[in-house]
């Protein structure tokens, strides 16, 4: 029985067999927990993977209209708008900030973009020539922009999350197929280890009680010998006290 | 213009020029002058022709007649030139003054000559500036040609009505 | 030459040859044909092997395969340059003036782009190869030094055929964003009024026809400016500075293109003018978007009448215009194609015969 799976190597002794208990009920409440974090993630990186899909979605179309919006602009503006509009900027307007969200104790980053606060540079770009045109490219990067920011917050969450989920599953399966059978095993090796020793001492103790028996036995044959021999001498002393008796007749002062 | 008995007076200048002075002067205009409009017409024409035929180089030999159509005006002016020195003969003064109708011959003569070299320098730029825009339009659209050297043809009438009326005003010019 | 009429005989004396150069180069344009084919092109090699029976054949030949939108418009661009020098090498007086004054206008973009990129410390040659080549002057690369207006003027564009055109701009005395853009505007301006002079003094057909055609292009920019700056930081008065002083709107148009505060007033100042009535008129209430196309339109369409004419410079204008337009379209059809957007091919192509 306690020969069948890997087992810790430890002394079978009953305090150790307590420990051993003791953390196998840890692993079992460890690995519930798991079991819990697990599936909370899990649910948690199907959201993620559905927003993904969409804001992928809406990005293919949202891309499409902005890059179609830039030729509208040079088609209107001249060719060479998209230098002047280079030269005007000398930092990005949007930028990014990241965050840290907590999923079931998984810190996922969170990126935001936030508007500078600056003046819009390129309001009369194109004055002459195509400005609405520029306007309307100008706001529809903008949207691209933030669909990209968001796309790239989900994405890296994803890609954390589904680090966390593997790490948790694996410490679930650990617990699950590992440890747990581990401790179990060490637990009924322990017990069996105990039982073993118990019938030792049963059987030796048996056995010492049989010796004991015997010599008590035997002592008391030799005691009950002794007896018998006292008991015939006393018989016969008793019959020779009957015969006395009997030969004395009535005899008038022997009371019992 | 009356007559004044006084030969040096400026008012006697035109009667006293030489009528063969006349002559000669109108020939030279009729040639001189043709040459001018012709050669005037074929460069208007030939500029346009040899930028046009860069692109489109079939054009080059039809359009040669717009050429040789200003190249028309130049040889009417050397025709009605040679025709009206076939009328030249020397004159005599009579009583030191020209006879009339020697006076008269001159004058045709030179008349002739500035009609023609006139009306063929007016003509040869009609034909020249007629080419050019035949060139043009020919390398533009090929079935214009033949539209336009209509056009063309009646601008280089004009040039031989300059040439008949020449040719018969100098018919009435004889030296007596 | 300056009485109408008799240029005839004398304008071929200089620039017969080129103007009939300019009218074989306008022949070379691309037809309704050509057109057809390329909006039949499903990837941009398509377009190339269209192109490669064009004009521009030569210049996309070399060209290795995964083209770009970008590449096919440079090439383009490269083959109006091309086209253009060699006019510009071939011309004598007063026609070398009058070419150099169709490039103004590129110079004033290149001015303001190189100063605009020196102001947010660009590299200088980096700016300098993104300028437009018709736009290109011996001292360009100088103007990196300039930090204000005053000293822009001073070092370098004095010795510039633009320097008439900064005595309007030298007032103000900082670079910005703002001012830069009104500085091109402003420009632009002064560069267009000066054109229209030298054209009427040129007299003639060129007078005439350059005249109309510069006036379009000042009311053209007399409007787009007005919608463009709608809802911007740019006042009334210094809107009204920008229009030029001759064209058809001139004087009374600009008064009310200057208070115009949204589109839809803009088209009703417009319905007075019936060349331009009829084009708001293309356009339903309230949007603007093929706007820019109405006016290229009327622009090819003023451009291709020019050729009706014979013996004058506005050939060589038109044909600037009418060549840009055809790479503007070529760049609208390889977009499309690239970018699979095929139902919108025809929004943007101007069709010139």
């Amino acid at each position: 029985m306690s020969g069948g799976g890997a087992r810790l190597v430890v002394v079978p002794t009953v305090t150790v067999l307590a420990v051993i208990k003791a953390r196998l009920i840890g692993a079992t409440k460890g690995h519930q927990l798991l079991k819990k974090k697990s599936d909370a993630l899990t649910m948690q990186f199907r959201q993620i993977l559905k927003r993904i899909v969409e804001t992928k979605e809406m990005m293919g179309e949202t891309m499409k209209q902005a890059a179609f919006a830039l030729t509208e602009a040079k088609y209107a503006a001249g060719d060479n708008i998209k230098h002047t509009v280079f030269e005007n900027v000398s930092s990005a307007t949007i930028k990014v900030r990241s965050k840290q969200d907590n999923v079931a104790g998984v810190k996922l980053p969170k990126f935001q973009h936030y508007t500078e606060a600056g003046e819009t540079k390129n309001a009369l770009t194109g004055l002459a020539r195509g400005g609405q045109q520029i306007q309307l490219c100008k706001s529809a990067y903008v949207k691209a922009v933030e669909l990209l920011v968001e796309l790239a917050s989900l994405q890296t969450s994803f890609l954390t999350l589904d680090e966390a989920i593997k790490t948790t599953n694996r410490r679930v399966n650990a617990l699950e197929n590992v440890v747990k059978p581990k401790l179990e095993n060490t637990i009924s090796y322990i017990k069996g280890e105990l039982d073993e020793l118990e019938r030792e001492e049963f059987f030796r103790l048996k056995k010492v009680q049989a010796n004991k028996k015997k010599v008590a036995d035997r002592e008391l044959k030799e005691k009950l010998d002794a007896a018998g021999r006292v008991a015939d001498k006393l018989a016969a002393r008793a019959e020779e006290v009957v015969s006395m008796l009997t030969a004395n007749g009535k005899d008038e002062d022997v009371i019992f | 213009m009356g007559y004044s008995p006084d030969p040096g007076s400026w008012r006697n200048a035109l009667t006293y020029i030489s009528p063969y002075a006349f002559s000669a002067v109108g020939i030279g205009i009729a040639i001189g002058i043709s040459v001018l409009g012709a050669s005037w017409g074929i460069f208007i024409t030939g500029s346009s022709l040899v930028g046009a035929a860069i692109k489109v180089p079939r054009i080059t030999s039809k359009n040669l007649i717009s050429v040789i159509f200003c190249e028309a005006v130049a040889i009417y002016g050397v025709i009605v030139a040679i025709i009206l020195q076939t009328k030249l003969e020397s004159v005599r003064m009579v009583d030191d003054r020209w006879t009339p109708d020697a006076l008269r011959a001159g004058y045709s003569i030179f008349a002739s000559g500035l009609i023609v070299g006139f009306a063929n320098l007016v003509c040869g730029l009609c034909v020249g500036i007629i080419g050019s825009s035949c060139a043009l339009s020919d390398a533009q659209n090929s079935t214009l040609f033949v539209k336009i050297l209509v056009i063309e043809i009646f601008g280089s009438a004009l040039g031989l009505f300059g040439v008949i009326v020449g040719i018969i005003m100098s018919s009435q010019a004889i030296f007596v | 030459m300056s009485m109408y009429g008799f240029e005839a005989m004398s304008f071929n004396i200089k620039d017969g040859f080129l103007e009939a150069i300019v009218r074989g180069y306008k022949a070379g344009l691309l037809s309704a044909i050509d057109y057809n084919n390329l909006c039949q092109c499903e990837t941009l090699d398509d377009i190339k092997l269209q192109l490669s029976g064009t004009d521009y054949g030569n210049f996309l030949a070399n060209e290795p395969s995964p083209l770009h939108t970008a590449t096919i418009v440079e090439k383009c661009t490269q083959s109006l340059v091309s086209e253009f020098s060699y006019m510009r090498t071939q011309a004598s007086e007063p026609l070398a003036t009058f070419l150099d004054y169709v490039t103004y206008g590129h110079m004033i973009d290149n001015i303001v782009l190189i100063v605009s990129g020196t102001l947010h410390e660009r590299d200088v040659q980096e700016l300098l190869d993104k300028c437009h080549p018709l736009g290109m002057f011996d001292s360009i690369a100088t103007l990196a030094v300039a930090s204000n207006m005053r000293e822009l003027y001073r070092l370098v564009l004095v010795d510039t055929p633009l320097a008439p055109y900064f005595a309007e701009c030298v007032t103000s005395e900082d670079l910005d964003d703002m001012n830069i853009e009104i500085m091109r505007n402003t420009l632009y301006k002064a560069y267009l009024e000066d054109f229209y002079n030298f054209c009427k003094k040129l007299g003639g057909a060129t007078a005439t026809i350059m005249c109309d055609l510069l006036a379009y292009e000042a009311d053209r920019r007399a409007i787009n400016i007005t919608i463009n700056s709608i809802g911007t930081e740019l006042t009334r008065d210094d809107r009204r500075k920008l229009f030029s002083h001759f064209g058809l709107l001139y004087p009374y148009g600009h008064e009310e293109l200057a208070v115009c505060e949204d589109f839809d007033q803009v088209r009703a100042a417009m319905e007075k003018y019936p060349p331009y009535q009829s084009i708001f008129s293309k356009l339903q209430f309230g949007e603007s978007q093929i706007l820019d196309k109405a006016f290229y339109e009327a622009e090819v369409k003023a451009c291709v009448l020019g050729y009706e004419q014979q013996f004058h410079y506005a050939v060589f204008f038109a044909y600037v215009r009418l060549k840009e337009q055809e790479i503007r379209n070529i760049m609208w059809i390889s977009e499309c194609v690239a970018q699979n957007q095929k139902a919108r091919i025809h929004d943007g192509i101007v069709f010139i015969f």
